[in-house]
Protein backbone atom coordinates (compact mmCIF):
# COMPACT_ATOMS: atom_id res chain seq x y z
CA UNK A 1 0.00 0.00 0.00
CA UNK A 2 1.22 3.44 -1.05
CA UNK A 3 1.68 5.41 1.99
CA UNK A 4 0.29 9.23 1.75
CA UNK A 5 1.85 11.67 3.73
CA UNK A 6 -1.26 13.58 5.96
CA UNK A 7 -0.01 16.97 7.01
CA UNK A 8 -0.51 17.48 10.73
CA UNK A 9 -2.97 19.99 11.62
CA UNK A 10 -1.50 22.99 13.35
CA UNK A 11 -3.66 25.23 14.25
CA UNK A 12 -3.49 24.66 17.85
CA UNK A 13 0.09 25.74 17.90
CA UNK A 14 -1.07 28.92 15.88
CA UNK A 15 -3.87 29.74 18.57
CA UNK A 16 -1.13 29.52 21.28
CA UNK A 17 1.25 31.59 19.70
CA UNK A 18 -1.61 34.33 19.05
CA UNK A 19 -2.45 34.25 22.61
CA UNK A 20 1.08 34.77 23.70
CA UNK A 21 1.65 37.86 21.13
CA UNK A 22 -1.48 38.93 22.45
CA UNK A 23 -0.10 39.08 25.99
CA UNK A 24 2.89 40.48 24.93
CA UNK A 25 1.53 42.98 23.17
CA UNK A 26 -0.16 43.96 26.32
CA UNK A 27 3.26 43.85 28.33
CA UNK A 28 4.96 45.76 25.74
CA UNK A 29 2.12 48.39 25.30
CA UNK A 30 1.74 49.07 29.38
CA UNK A 31 4.99 49.99 29.06
CA UNK A 32 5.09 52.81 26.56
CA UNK A 33 2.63 52.55 23.47
CA UNK A 34 4.57 53.04 20.99
CA UNK A 35 6.93 49.77 21.88
CA UNK A 36 2.75 47.71 21.23
CA UNK A 37 2.61 49.48 18.06
CA UNK A 38 5.89 48.75 16.69
CA UNK A 39 5.18 44.79 17.73
CA UNK A 40 1.68 44.38 16.28
CA UNK A 41 3.86 46.25 13.31
CA UNK A 42 6.07 43.61 12.84
CA UNK A 43 4.14 40.84 12.89
CA UNK A 44 1.76 42.76 10.52
CA UNK A 45 4.86 42.89 7.94
CA UNK A 46 5.92 39.09 8.82
CA UNK A 47 2.57 37.80 8.49
CA UNK A 48 2.04 39.59 4.72
CA UNK A 49 5.70 38.72 4.01
CA UNK A 50 5.26 34.88 4.46
CA UNK A 51 1.49 34.79 3.07
CA UNK A 52 2.71 36.39 -0.18
CA UNK A 53 6.09 35.13 -0.71
CA UNK A 54 7.26 38.43 -0.94
CA UNK A 55 11.18 37.57 -0.81
CA UNK A 56 13.66 40.55 -2.18
CA UNK A 57 16.37 38.08 -3.46
CA UNK A 58 13.75 36.66 -6.43
CA UNK A 59 12.94 40.12 -7.21
CA UNK A 60 15.98 41.09 -8.00
CA UNK A 61 17.42 37.38 -8.82
CA UNK A 62 14.64 36.27 -10.77
CA UNK A 63 15.08 38.87 -13.99
CA UNK A 64 18.71 37.40 -14.69
CA UNK A 65 18.15 33.43 -13.85
CA UNK A 66 14.72 32.66 -15.19
CA UNK A 67 13.84 36.03 -16.84
CA UNK A 68 10.71 36.07 -14.61
CA UNK A 69 9.85 39.81 -13.80
CA UNK A 70 6.83 39.54 -11.78
CA UNK A 71 8.06 39.78 -8.29
CA UNK A 72 9.86 42.86 -9.65
CA UNK A 73 6.68 44.39 -10.57
CA UNK A 74 5.03 43.27 -7.44
CA UNK A 75 7.79 45.85 -6.01
CA UNK A 76 7.71 48.58 -8.53
CA UNK A 77 3.68 48.42 -7.59
CA UNK A 78 4.29 49.09 -4.12
CA UNK A 79 6.65 51.43 -4.91
CA UNK A 80 4.19 53.44 -6.98
CA UNK A 81 1.38 53.31 -3.96
CA UNK A 82 4.28 54.70 -1.30
CA UNK A 83 5.23 57.26 -3.86
CA UNK A 84 1.93 58.75 -3.61
CA UNK A 85 1.47 58.56 0.27
CA UNK A 86 5.00 58.84 1.53
CA UNK A 87 5.26 62.35 -0.28
CA UNK A 88 1.74 63.19 0.93
CA UNK A 89 3.05 62.59 4.58
CA UNK A 90 6.44 64.58 3.76
CA UNK A 91 4.46 67.08 2.35
CA UNK A 92 1.50 67.80 4.91
CA UNK A 93 4.55 67.55 7.63
CA UNK A 94 6.06 70.32 6.16
CA UNK A 95 3.47 72.47 5.97
CA UNK A 96 2.56 71.51 9.24
CA UNK A 97 5.76 73.05 10.01
CA UNK A 98 8.53 70.37 10.34
CA UNK A 99 11.89 71.40 9.99
CA UNK A 100 13.22 68.13 8.43
CA UNK A 101 11.10 66.23 5.60
CA UNK A 102 10.64 62.86 7.41
CA UNK A 103 11.30 59.59 5.79
CA UNK A 104 13.68 57.68 5.18
CA UNK A 105 16.08 60.22 3.23
CA UNK A 106 20.04 59.61 3.11
CA UNK A 107 23.52 60.83 1.45
CA UNK A 108 24.43 59.30 -1.95
CA UNK A 109 27.63 58.60 -2.58
CA UNK A 110 30.28 56.05 -3.35
CA UNK A 111 29.26 54.20 0.03
CA UNK A 112 25.58 53.56 -1.39
CA UNK A 113 27.19 51.83 -4.68
CA UNK A 114 29.44 49.63 -2.98
CA UNK A 115 27.32 48.79 0.53
CA UNK A 116 24.52 48.29 -2.07
CA UNK A 117 26.43 46.53 -4.54
CA UNK A 118 27.89 43.91 -1.79
CA UNK A 119 24.60 43.79 -0.31
CA UNK A 120 23.38 42.37 -4.05
CA UNK A 121 25.99 39.69 -4.15
CA UNK A 122 25.09 38.39 -0.29
CA UNK A 123 21.27 37.86 -0.91
CA UNK A 124 22.05 35.84 -3.80
CA UNK A 125 24.53 33.92 -2.64
CA UNK A 126 22.34 33.97 0.87
CA UNK A 127 19.63 32.96 -0.47
CA UNK A 128 17.81 35.59 1.84
CA UNK A 129 17.79 39.78 1.99
CA UNK A 130 17.19 41.51 5.90
CA UNK A 131 13.38 40.69 5.48
CA UNK A 132 14.06 37.10 4.04
CA UNK A 133 15.80 36.36 6.48
CA UNK A 134 13.93 37.01 9.36
CA UNK A 135 10.87 35.59 7.38
CA UNK A 136 12.34 32.38 6.82
CA UNK A 137 13.66 31.51 10.43
CA UNK A 138 10.09 31.96 11.43
CA UNK A 139 9.19 29.05 9.10
CA UNK A 140 11.88 27.24 10.57
CA UNK A 141 14.65 27.23 7.92
CA UNK A 142 18.23 25.98 9.79
CA UNK A 143 20.00 27.57 7.16
CA UNK A 144 18.56 31.21 8.02
CA UNK A 145 19.45 31.24 11.25
CA UNK A 146 23.41 30.87 10.07
CA UNK A 147 22.89 33.46 7.44
CA UNK A 148 21.63 35.47 10.44
CA UNK A 149 24.88 34.57 12.51
CA UNK A 150 26.32 36.33 9.41
CA UNK A 151 24.68 39.30 8.95
CA UNK A 152 25.43 39.98 13.37
CA UNK A 153 28.97 39.48 12.29
CA UNK A 154 29.10 41.50 9.24
CA UNK A 155 27.25 44.60 10.89
CA UNK A 156 29.47 44.32 14.15
CA UNK A 157 32.14 44.70 11.46
CA UNK A 158 30.73 47.70 9.62
CA UNK A 159 30.17 49.49 12.64
CA UNK A 160 33.66 48.99 13.49
CA UNK A 161 35.05 50.14 10.25
CA UNK A 162 31.82 53.01 9.81
CA UNK A 163 34.43 55.83 10.53
CA UNK A 164 36.69 55.96 7.47
CA UNK A 165 33.77 55.24 5.24
CA UNK A 166 31.90 58.19 7.06
CA UNK A 167 35.51 60.49 7.07
CA UNK A 168 36.06 59.57 3.90
CA UNK A 169 32.51 59.46 2.11
CA UNK A 170 29.18 59.56 4.03
CA UNK A 171 30.17 63.40 5.15
CA UNK A 172 31.33 64.52 1.94
CA UNK A 173 28.08 62.99 -0.33
CA UNK A 174 25.19 64.84 -0.67
CA UNK A 175 21.74 64.31 0.43
CA UNK A 176 19.34 64.25 -2.60
CA UNK A 177 15.53 64.86 -2.15
CA UNK A 178 13.94 64.72 -5.99
CA UNK A 179 11.67 67.51 -4.36
CA UNK A 180 14.15 70.00 -4.12
CA UNK A 181 15.10 69.55 -7.92
CA UNK A 182 11.68 68.93 -9.15
CA UNK A 183 9.12 70.60 -6.94
CA UNK A 184 6.79 67.96 -4.89
CA UNK A 185 4.46 67.12 -7.97
CA UNK A 186 7.23 66.98 -10.27
CA UNK A 187 9.04 64.69 -8.07
CA UNK A 188 6.30 62.43 -7.53
CA UNK A 189 5.25 62.77 -11.61
CA UNK A 190 8.78 61.92 -12.29
CA UNK A 191 9.25 59.05 -9.73
CA UNK A 192 5.58 57.70 -11.34
CA UNK A 193 6.51 57.56 -14.68
CA UNK A 194 9.53 56.35 -14.49
CA UNK A 195 8.45 53.20 -12.40
CA UNK A 196 5.97 52.93 -15.26
CA UNK A 197 8.67 53.16 -17.69
CA UNK A 198 10.26 50.36 -15.45
CA UNK A 199 7.60 48.29 -15.49
CA UNK A 200 6.96 48.22 -19.30
CA UNK A 201 9.98 47.19 -19.76
CA UNK A 202 10.11 44.84 -17.43
CA UNK A 203 6.91 43.50 -18.64
CA UNK A 204 7.90 43.17 -22.11
CA UNK A 205 11.26 41.56 -20.64
CA UNK A 206 9.22 38.94 -18.99
CA UNK A 207 7.10 38.00 -22.31
CA UNK A 208 10.16 37.44 -24.41
CA UNK A 209 12.68 35.31 -21.92
CA UNK A 210 10.45 34.00 -18.79
CA UNK A 211 11.60 29.98 -18.98
CA UNK A 212 8.87 29.61 -15.83
CA UNK A 213 6.01 30.13 -18.55
CA UNK B 1 -12.00 31.94 -1.27
CA UNK B 2 -11.21 31.51 2.94
CA UNK B 3 -9.01 28.21 2.01
CA UNK B 4 -7.25 31.03 -0.36
CA UNK B 5 -6.69 33.45 2.61
CA UNK B 6 -5.63 30.84 5.22
CA UNK B 7 -3.76 28.47 3.16
CA UNK B 8 -2.69 30.86 0.76
CA UNK B 9 -0.05 31.88 -1.30
CA UNK B 10 -1.56 34.96 -1.83
CA UNK B 11 -0.37 36.77 -5.31
CA UNK B 12 2.54 39.13 -5.21
CA UNK B 13 0.25 41.58 -6.37
CA UNK B 14 -1.73 41.90 -2.92
CA UNK B 15 1.51 41.46 -1.04
CA UNK B 16 2.84 44.29 -2.66
CA UNK B 17 -0.13 46.60 -1.53
CA UNK B 18 -0.57 45.06 1.66
CA UNK B 19 3.29 46.32 2.56
CA UNK B 20 2.90 49.51 1.23
CA UNK B 21 -0.11 50.10 2.90
CA UNK B 22 1.34 49.03 6.27
CA UNK B 23 4.49 50.79 5.52
CA UNK B 24 2.51 53.72 4.86
CA UNK B 25 0.57 53.59 8.27
CA UNK B 26 3.82 53.16 10.09
CA UNK B 27 5.15 56.14 8.63
CA UNK B 28 1.89 58.16 9.11
CA UNK B 29 1.49 56.91 12.71
CA UNK B 30 5.48 56.97 14.30
CA UNK B 31 7.12 59.25 11.33
CA UNK B 32 9.60 57.14 10.39
CA UNK B 33 9.36 54.36 7.73
CA UNK B 34 9.84 50.32 8.24
CA UNK B 35 13.79 49.33 8.59
CA UNK B 36 15.53 46.65 9.46
CA UNK B 37 19.50 46.56 10.22
CA UNK B 38 19.66 49.01 12.55
CA UNK B 39 17.93 46.65 14.95
CA UNK B 40 20.20 43.35 14.23
CA UNK B 41 22.89 45.55 14.94
CA UNK B 42 21.68 46.42 17.89
CA UNK B 43 21.46 42.59 18.55
CA UNK B 44 25.39 41.91 17.50
CA UNK B 45 26.25 44.33 19.90
CA UNK B 46 24.33 43.57 22.38
CA UNK B 47 25.64 40.17 22.41
CA UNK B 48 29.20 41.40 22.02
CA UNK B 49 28.36 43.25 25.53
CA UNK B 50 27.27 39.73 27.18
CA UNK B 51 30.47 38.43 25.91
CA UNK B 52 32.23 41.58 27.73
CA UNK B 53 33.38 43.65 24.36
CA UNK B 54 32.22 47.37 25.00
CA UNK B 55 30.43 48.57 21.51
CA UNK B 56 29.61 51.48 23.34
CA UNK B 57 33.23 52.70 23.45
CA UNK B 58 33.17 52.92 19.48
CA UNK B 59 32.75 55.47 17.47
CA UNK B 60 29.59 54.42 15.57
CA UNK B 61 27.77 53.89 18.74
CA UNK B 62 29.13 56.62 20.89
CA UNK B 63 29.35 59.54 18.37
CA UNK B 64 25.42 59.06 17.50
CA UNK B 65 22.61 60.20 20.25
CA UNK B 66 20.19 57.60 19.44
CA UNK B 67 22.35 54.47 18.46
CA UNK B 68 24.18 55.01 22.09
CA UNK B 69 20.16 55.11 23.34
CA UNK B 70 19.30 52.30 21.39
CA UNK B 71 22.62 50.44 22.62
CA UNK B 72 21.38 50.90 26.14
CA UNK B 73 18.18 48.90 25.76
CA UNK B 74 17.96 45.55 24.99
CA UNK B 75 16.18 42.87 22.77
CA UNK B 76 12.96 43.50 24.54
CA UNK B 77 12.90 47.11 25.33
CA UNK B 78 13.89 48.74 22.13
CA UNK B 79 11.10 49.46 19.41
CA UNK B 80 12.67 48.45 16.01
CA UNK B 81 14.13 45.14 17.45
CA UNK B 82 10.71 44.27 18.73
CA UNK B 83 9.54 44.86 15.36
CA UNK B 84 12.01 42.30 14.30
CA UNK B 85 11.11 39.61 16.22
CA UNK B 86 7.42 40.31 15.56
CA UNK B 87 8.83 39.92 11.83
CA UNK B 88 9.70 36.41 13.04
CA UNK B 89 6.42 35.97 14.61
CA UNK B 90 4.28 36.97 12.43
CA UNK B 91 6.05 34.81 9.66
CA UNK B 92 5.64 31.84 12.06
CA UNK B 93 1.75 32.14 12.54
CA UNK B 94 1.33 32.95 8.93
CA UNK B 95 2.85 28.95 8.48
CA UNK B 96 0.77 27.66 11.62
CA UNK B 97 -2.26 28.70 10.17
CA UNK B 98 -2.19 27.21 7.07
CA UNK B 99 -0.39 24.23 8.83
CA UNK B 100 2.84 23.95 7.14
CA UNK B 101 5.57 24.42 9.32
CA UNK B 102 8.56 22.36 9.25
CA UNK B 103 11.95 22.46 10.28
CA UNK B 104 13.96 22.20 7.43
CA UNK B 105 17.33 21.42 7.71
CA UNK B 106 20.66 22.44 5.91
CA UNK B 107 21.29 20.49 3.05
CA UNK B 108 25.63 20.36 2.36
CA UNK B 109 28.41 22.06 4.18
CA UNK B 110 28.76 24.18 1.44
CA UNK B 111 25.38 25.70 2.18
CA UNK B 112 26.86 26.47 4.96
CA UNK B 113 29.49 28.57 3.91
CA UNK B 114 27.79 30.63 1.40
CA UNK B 115 25.23 31.73 3.82
CA UNK B 116 27.43 32.65 6.43
CA UNK B 117 29.55 34.70 4.04
CA UNK B 118 26.87 36.20 1.66
CA UNK B 119 25.25 36.97 5.65
CA UNK B 120 28.80 38.77 6.44
CA UNK B 121 28.84 40.74 2.89
CA UNK B 122 25.23 41.96 3.40
CA UNK B 123 25.85 42.71 6.85
CA UNK B 124 28.84 44.92 6.30
CA UNK B 125 27.05 46.34 3.06
CA UNK B 126 24.33 47.38 5.23
CA UNK B 127 26.34 49.50 7.59
CA UNK B 128 27.73 51.43 4.65
CA UNK B 129 24.88 51.90 2.31
CA UNK B 130 23.21 52.74 5.63
CA UNK B 131 20.26 50.17 5.19
CA UNK B 132 19.36 47.11 3.68
CA UNK B 133 16.76 46.32 1.20
CA UNK B 134 14.46 48.09 3.69
CA UNK B 135 15.97 50.89 4.97
CA UNK B 136 18.33 51.85 1.82
CA UNK B 137 15.54 50.93 -0.61
CA UNK B 138 11.74 49.83 0.41
CA UNK B 139 11.06 53.19 2.49
CA UNK B 140 14.39 55.33 0.68
CA UNK B 141 12.64 55.36 -2.96
CA UNK B 142 8.91 56.48 -1.75
CA UNK B 143 10.66 59.01 0.51
CA UNK B 144 11.94 60.38 -2.47
CA UNK B 145 15.71 59.67 -1.75
CA UNK B 146 17.85 59.80 -4.87
CA UNK B 147 19.96 57.06 -2.60
CA UNK B 148 17.16 54.63 -2.83
CA UNK B 149 17.42 54.43 -6.39
CA UNK B 150 20.84 54.83 -6.68
CA UNK B 151 21.01 51.58 -3.77
CA UNK B 152 18.61 49.59 -6.21
CA UNK B 153 20.65 49.68 -9.22
CA UNK B 154 23.85 48.68 -7.23
CA UNK B 155 21.87 45.91 -5.62
CA UNK B 156 20.50 44.88 -8.91
CA UNK B 157 24.16 44.82 -10.49
CA UNK B 158 25.61 42.89 -7.50
CA UNK B 159 22.64 40.71 -7.94
CA UNK B 160 23.63 40.08 -11.39
CA UNK B 161 27.54 38.78 -10.03
CA UNK B 162 26.06 36.65 -7.26
CA UNK B 163 23.98 34.98 -9.50
CA UNK B 164 26.97 34.29 -11.82
CA UNK B 165 28.70 32.97 -8.88
CA UNK B 166 25.98 31.21 -7.84
CA UNK B 167 24.99 29.11 -10.77
CA UNK B 168 29.25 28.53 -11.38
CA UNK B 169 29.92 27.50 -7.62
CA UNK B 170 26.63 25.97 -5.72
CA UNK B 171 24.22 24.82 -7.60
Amino acid sequence: MKKVKIKKDQSAYFWFFSFFALILLFFFGITSPYLGVYWLFGILFGFVLQKSRFCFVAAFRDPIIAGSTSLFRAVLVAMAIMTVSFTLIQYNAIQGGAIAIPGRISPVGVHTIAGGFIFGIGMVIAGGCATGTLMRIGEGFLMQGIVLVGFLIGTLWGAWDYPWWERVFISKSPTVHLAQYFGWTGAVLFQLVLIAVLYYIAKKYDDQNNILL
Amino acid sequence: MKQKIIIGPWSYLTGAILLAILNTLLFAVMHTPWQITTAITYWAAWILKFFGGTPENWHYFANSASRSEGLSQHFLSNNLSLMNLGVILGALLAVLIASQFRVKKIKSPKQIIAALLGGIIMGYGTRIALGCNIGAFFSAIPSLSLSGWVWGISAFIGAWIGSKLLIKYLL
